[in-house]
């Protein structure tokens, strides 16, 4: 039998692409992505996509979302974000959704989704939500709310329906006070509050079982930290302290702590045993205490732009310490023999300022003939013989579809990357090779490396590349790392060279 | 919606007067963590811009840039300021 309203659906889903020739009954449709389509409106015979379980109306102009939609007994994620909804369509309340999000449009208010006790993520960021009455059913199984970047004042009112969240998001928004109803986040792991005008934060916050909290870029002055026994990350960057201390039974599993920008002139000291990032950078502290020792586990100091002098010895201890930030300190000559002792894999003050990434010139050919015999060392497969580098280099610094970069610093190449143009008979198109990325060794762990590789990637992209790819020294276990960590797959091919 | 042009001559950050051009180029430049890499770019300590920001960062070790989306980001944080001067 003739189906009007399927036919209807499927030219108006086939003149954007939504669905392929295969579908040929509304029934098979479970799935339908119709974002960035510059939709006004969706037609009211949506509705008989009896088995759709998720939609997919992003980044249109949509302001209304038909009635029939109430027919979608499947549907089960919905995404209206980047719309132009001033309120949330009524016909949303009363779908059993698993996941909405809503950010990006201008709702004012919340409407109550009566029949949403089986959501679990929901996004109303980026709207002008003010006020928050209760918007859940009281049983719900909501974990993830992101309501970051609306104008919310006051959070008393819902907090006692979100037992169940374990990830909120209020930060960019103009919370003053973080009322004792927190008591009611029984389930919290991650809370952002950051970026919020907070001046008071109740007694019942700090008996949380939270893992992340966020509270940085407040108005906090004063802040007495205790208990918060979960607590493994706290950031209080950017809140102008006048006073800050922390209680000896503070926080026992503490991994990372932050005091970036907070006016602080004592270097505190969390009681945990367990902490591998400690940030006190940007305030006014002129010492650090003796017991900086004892962090074992310290991985990552940033104690930069302060006004320490000297640093104690016992920071020596810390073996484990990769990363020191120190510079802006007016150090004495026992603080810098300190850090040598130290000898941290990163440290600000050996990293040197005014190396440029920039395209390889005729004049840096030479240096770059030189700089590949640091590479070929390294790579059993080539000789060094910089006769051959050079001429290498030269021809393709001349060859169309090559891009030639080299890091500098005072003039001097000390670092360099090339791409050189390929067809890809499997993606049907050109592809960048990626070679002879070398960095000499007193300039390596700057990020000089890094640095030539974004570059290059961006080089790419600007071709339209489809792929670039690399081949590097399976012993060259330093480059394997460097290229896993900046998302390189392995492949499962083999090289092979034959001499002509 | 706007070209890229438009979209790199855009300010994203009223501090330190940078352009979209200008805090690329800047987050290109360096391989600081990106706390850090914002200093840079906002000359202060403040965090109005950090999530634009924060997105440069990402796309830029991503390897891509989404200039809409930046446009995009900087764009609803001056209508969300414009909102809360109007309440003011």
């Amino acid at each position: 039998m003739y189906d009007y309203e399927w036919d209807r659906l499927k030219t108006w889903l086939d003149q954007y692409g939504a669905i392929d020739e295969s579908i040929t009954s509304a029934e098979q449709i479970t799935r339908l992505d119709l974002s960035a389509k510059s939709l006004k409106d969706i037609p009211a015979s949506i509705g008989i996509l009896c088995n759709l379980i998720v939609l997919n109306v992003s980044n249109n102009k949509l302001s209304t979302l038909p009635d029939s939609m109430k027919e979608l007994s499947a549907l089960r994620n919905l995404d209206i974000r980047r719309n132009n909804f001033e309120e949330l369509p009524e016909v949303v309340t009363s779908l059993s959704l698993r996941s909405l999000n809503a950010s990006g449009n201008q709702l004012k208010s919340l409407c109550l989704l009566k029949n949403s006790k089986e959501l679990r993520v929901l996004d109303f960021s980026s709207n002008a939500i003010r006020n928050l009455e209760s918007f859940l059913p009281i049983k719900n199984e909501l974990r993830t709310l992101n309501l970051s970047s609306n104008l919310i004042k006051d959070i008393d009112m819902f907090l006692p329906n979100l037992a169940s969240v374990e990830r909120l998001n209020l930060s960019n928004n103009v919370i003053v006070n973080i009322p004792h109803s927190i008591e009611h986040l029984e389930s919290i792991e991650e809370l952002d509050l950051s970026s919020n005008q907070i001046e008071k934060i109740d007694d019942a916050f700090f008996n949380l079982e939270v893992e992340i909290v966020d509270l940085s870029a407040n108005n906090l002055k004063s802040l007495h930290l205790f208990s918060l026994e979960s607590l493994e990350e706290l950031t209080l960057d950017e809140n102008d302290f006048e006073d800050l201390s922390i209680e000896d039974y503070f926080a026992p599993y503490l991994k990372e702590f932050s005091c970036d920008s907070c006016s602080l002139e004592t270097f505190l000291l969390p009681p945990s045993e367990f902490l591998e990032m400690l940030c006190y950078s940007s305030n006014e502290i002129k010492a650090i205490p003796d017991e900086i020792g004892h962090y074992s586990k310290l991985t990552q100091l940033d104690i930069d732009e302060n006004l320490i002098e000297d640093l104690p010895d016992s920071l020596a201890n810390l073996v484990y310490l990769q990363t020191f930030y120190a510079k802006g300190n007016p150090l004495n000559e026992h603080a810098k023999k300190v850090i040598d002792v130290l000898s941290p894999n990163i440290c600000d003050l050996n990293m040197k300022s005014g190396i440029t990434i920039e395209r390889a010139g005729a004049d840096d050919l030479a240096q770059m003939a030189k700089l590949l015999s640091v590479l070929f060392a390294i790579e059993k497969d080539f000789e060094i013989d910089f006769d051959k580098q050079f001429s290498g280099i030269q021809s393709l610094y001349k060859c169309e579809g090559a891009d030639l970069l080299v890091a500098k610093y005072e003039n001097s190449v000390v670092g360099m990357i090339t791409m050189q143009r390929l067809i890809s008979s499997a993606e049907g198109d050109y592809i960048g090779q990626i070679e002879d990325l070398v960095v000499y060794e007193e300039y390596r762990k700057m990020g000089v490396g890094s640095r030539l590789l974004n570059k290059m990637r961006v080089i790419a992209q600007e071709y339209e590349y489809k792929r670039i790819q690399l081949a590097a020294d399976i012993d060259n276990s330093n480059a394997l790392e460097f290229y896993n960590r900046r998302g390189f797959n392995k492949t499962n091919l083999n090289l092979y060279h034959y001499t002509v | 919606m706007k070209d890229k042009e438009e979209v790199l001559e855009m300010e994203i950050c009223e501090c330190g007067e940078k352009t979209v051009a200008q805090a690329i180029e800047i987050m290109q430049n360096t391989s600081l963590p990106f706390k850090k890499a914002k200093k840079l770019v906002t000359e202060c300590n403040k965090s109005c811009c950090r999530v634009a920001l924060m997105k440069i960062y990402d796309m830029k070790d991503f390897g891509r840039f989404d200039y809409d989306e930046i446009a995009y980001v900087i764009e609803q944080r001056l209508e969300r300021l414009k909102r809360l001067s109007e309440e003011a």
